[in-house]
């Protein structure tokens, strides 16, 4: 039964004479540590949100909104010492929520530079923000251009758009802060139903409640495609194989997607779903969440003042 | 008994290609306890789509309860008396519980489907508690779906649909993956609902749980015909059905109770008479 070239079997020792040949690693090993990140990521957060500490505390309306209003606020701050404060502020809740402030600092930059960083980028130079010099980078003489436009004689980091660039940076810095805290210290299903607080449509409540409980099945069978073709490969493929296999992992994860999205709306029809979405949530406002929306509101407002000249400091 | 389905030469086509179903007739009565039998692609999971009125036959009839289930009937099932009548008698357990379960935790899962069939909210947060405590899954209470383990998650597929306490249950393949404590559990679950008078319905190839759970046994062909419609003691002692609906092996059978096997050869000296 079994063709001719299946009987052959060689036992021995292996006959290479290199084991280790670097330590870059493949595509493949990049995208498996990259899924099992995301997991240990989220096992990470869930365990924050379930620490008994000051926000996790609270009620999930009362966090939600603060959060929005102060993120509203930190937006119209000018002044990058009120921007410190609040930014310190902020940490200093991360801390009473029993969160590594270390943790806490590096989620936020992680990001913070690749984004804000790059926009704020060329504001620093007097090509585009005029002011007092800094730091001269590039003396290119008078008549110097590129292109069509004109460059000043001497490219230099200005006093202004460095300042500039702190205050943005800063203020992008609060704002992420505030949201990646309001996302470590409240349950992610608890977080979504109480976007109904801000009246989000049911619908949408629970679409976002079912996606993020299914990024979690897809990202188990792409860990799975990954590690089938890591026991599988023998010789390292092309760059060109390699797309074409990944292309083709993608579509098969939209098919794949798509016959799941019918069958659990075939799971949810036969449970009684009827297109009106109904939510199971019960919350009790208690006194300190009062205070804190309370405590929130007047903070948020004493920045907005401040940003206006209304109050000065 | 009061009949609960009746299907009327009933034939499924997917994609006006696939054969499913080929005219099927059945009926089915409250309180039975029912093995639909079948090799892989034999038609038993379109059965049990088709007994919960989650697609229609092609041709043929389907009544349940006495009343035609037709698509135009369950379109909407916004102000259909019927159809909430319907989804509150009949619930699915699937095989793959990864469709199942799509709340964000265990406790929403399971107060899902009472929550949809419009029970107050104390009632249903009540009954939530209690079908956890009942499965002993208290510990899994505020997990997320992808935190369990395969038993775990077949445990709160079945909660979740105890929860709306249907008269009728269908299981597609309901030990597929389970250990054997995990098995032992669930065969054990549906006797007490059987006692109850509840109707179980179950498709499987799982030769070993039939008699446990059932006491009628339905097969079908490969041409997804049926070939038996009988006691699980005539359907599980007639060996030459059983091998040609290729849920035995002549190399792996059983002799009474017991599995018998033996290496695939072909040789003289494993042959033996039944």
């Amino acid at each position: 039964m079994l063709p001719e070239w299946m009987k052959e079997v060689e036992i021995g020792p292996c006959q290479c004479c290199a084991v280790n040949v670097g330590k870059k690693k493949s595509f493949v090993e990049k995208s498996i540590s990259g899924v099992l990140n995301f997991f240990q990521e989220s096992l990470i957060s869930e365990d924050f949100a379930k620490r008994d500490g000051l926000l996790q505390s609270l009620d999930p309306r009362v966090k939600l909104i603060s959060a929005i209003v102060l993120v509203v606020a930190v937006s119209l701050t000018r002044d990058i010492r009120v921007l410190f404060v609040s930014y310190l502020l902020i940490l200093l809740f991360a801390y009473l929520s029993k969160i590594e402030i270390l943790f806490f600092i590096k989620r936020v930059w992680v990001f913070v530079p690749i984004f804000a960083g790059i926009i704020v980028l060329p504001i620093l130079f007097n090509v585009f923000m005029a002011g007092d010099s800094l730091i001269t980078v590039a003396t290119l003489g008078s008549g110097a251009h590129l292109g069509p436009i004109l460059l000043p004689s001497t490219i230099y980091i200005t006093r202004q758009g460095t300042m500039f660039a702190i205050t943005f940076i800063l203020r992008v810095a609060t704002c992420v802060s505030i949201a990646v805290l309001l996302f470590l210290t409240t349950q992610r299903d608890v977080l979504f139903k109480s976007l109904r607080s801000l009246h989000v449509p049911k619908v949408y409540v629970l679409t976002l409640d079912m996606c993020y409980r299914y990024i979690f099945l897809l990202m188990d069978t792409v860990r799975d495609f990954f590690t089938a073709k890591k026991s599988r490969t023998i010789s390292s493929l092309s760059v060109r194989d390699e797309q074409r296999w990944v292309a083709g992992r993608v579509g098969y994860m939209l098919v794949k997607s798509l016959d799941m999205s019918n069958k659990v709306h075939d799971a949810m029809i036969s449970r009684g779903f009827n297109g009106d979405v109904k939510l199971l949530h019960d919350y009790a406002v208690r006194k300190r969440d009062y205070a804190a929306i309370a405590t929130m509101l007047m903070f948020s407002s004493v920045l907005a003042l401040i940003s206006q000249n209304i109050i000065r400091i | 008994m009061e009949t609960i389905f009746d299907l009327q030469d009933v034939s499924y086509t997917y994609l006006e290609k696939f054969e499913a179903l080929n005219s099927v007739n059945l009926t089915m009565t409250a309180g039975e306890q029912i093995s639909i039998m079948g090799a892989n692609g034999s038609g038993k999971s379109t059965l049990l789509s088709i007994l919960n009125a989650l697609v229609y036959p092609t041709s043929g009839e389907f009544y349940a309860f006495g009343k035609p289930v037709t698509e135009e009937a369950f379109n909407s099932l916004e102000d259909n008396e019927f159809g909430r009548y319907f989804r509150k008698k009949v619930g699915i357990v699937f095989q793959n519980p990864d469709i199942q379960l799509f709340s964000s935790t265990v406790f929403d899962e399971i107060a899902f489907g009472p929550l949809q069939l419009g029970l107050p909210k104390d009632e249903v947060k009540k009954r939530t508690e209690e079908v956890i405590s009942m499965m002993e899954i208290s510990n899994l209470r505020d997990r997320a779906p992808h935190t369990l383990s395969g038993g775990e998650k077949k445990k709160v597929c079945i909660a979740s649909i105890l929860s709306i306490n249907p008269d009728v249950l269908l299981l597609d393949e309901p030990t597929g993956g389970l250990d054997p404590r995990s098995q032992l559990w669930l065969i054990e679950l549906l006797q007490d609902l059987a006692k109850a008078g509840k109707t179980i319905i179950t498709a499987t190839h799982d030769l070993d749980i039939v008699e446990q759970i059932s006491t009628r046994a339905i097969v079908f062909g490969e041409d997804h015909t049926i070939k038996a419609d009988s006691t699980c003691d005539m359907v599980m002692n007639n060996l030459e059905l059983l091998t040609s609906t290729n849920l035995i092996h002549k190399h792996m059978h059983r002799h009474g109770k017991l599995m018998h096997e033996h290496l695939h050869s072909h040789d003289a000296e494993n042959h033996h008479e039944h």
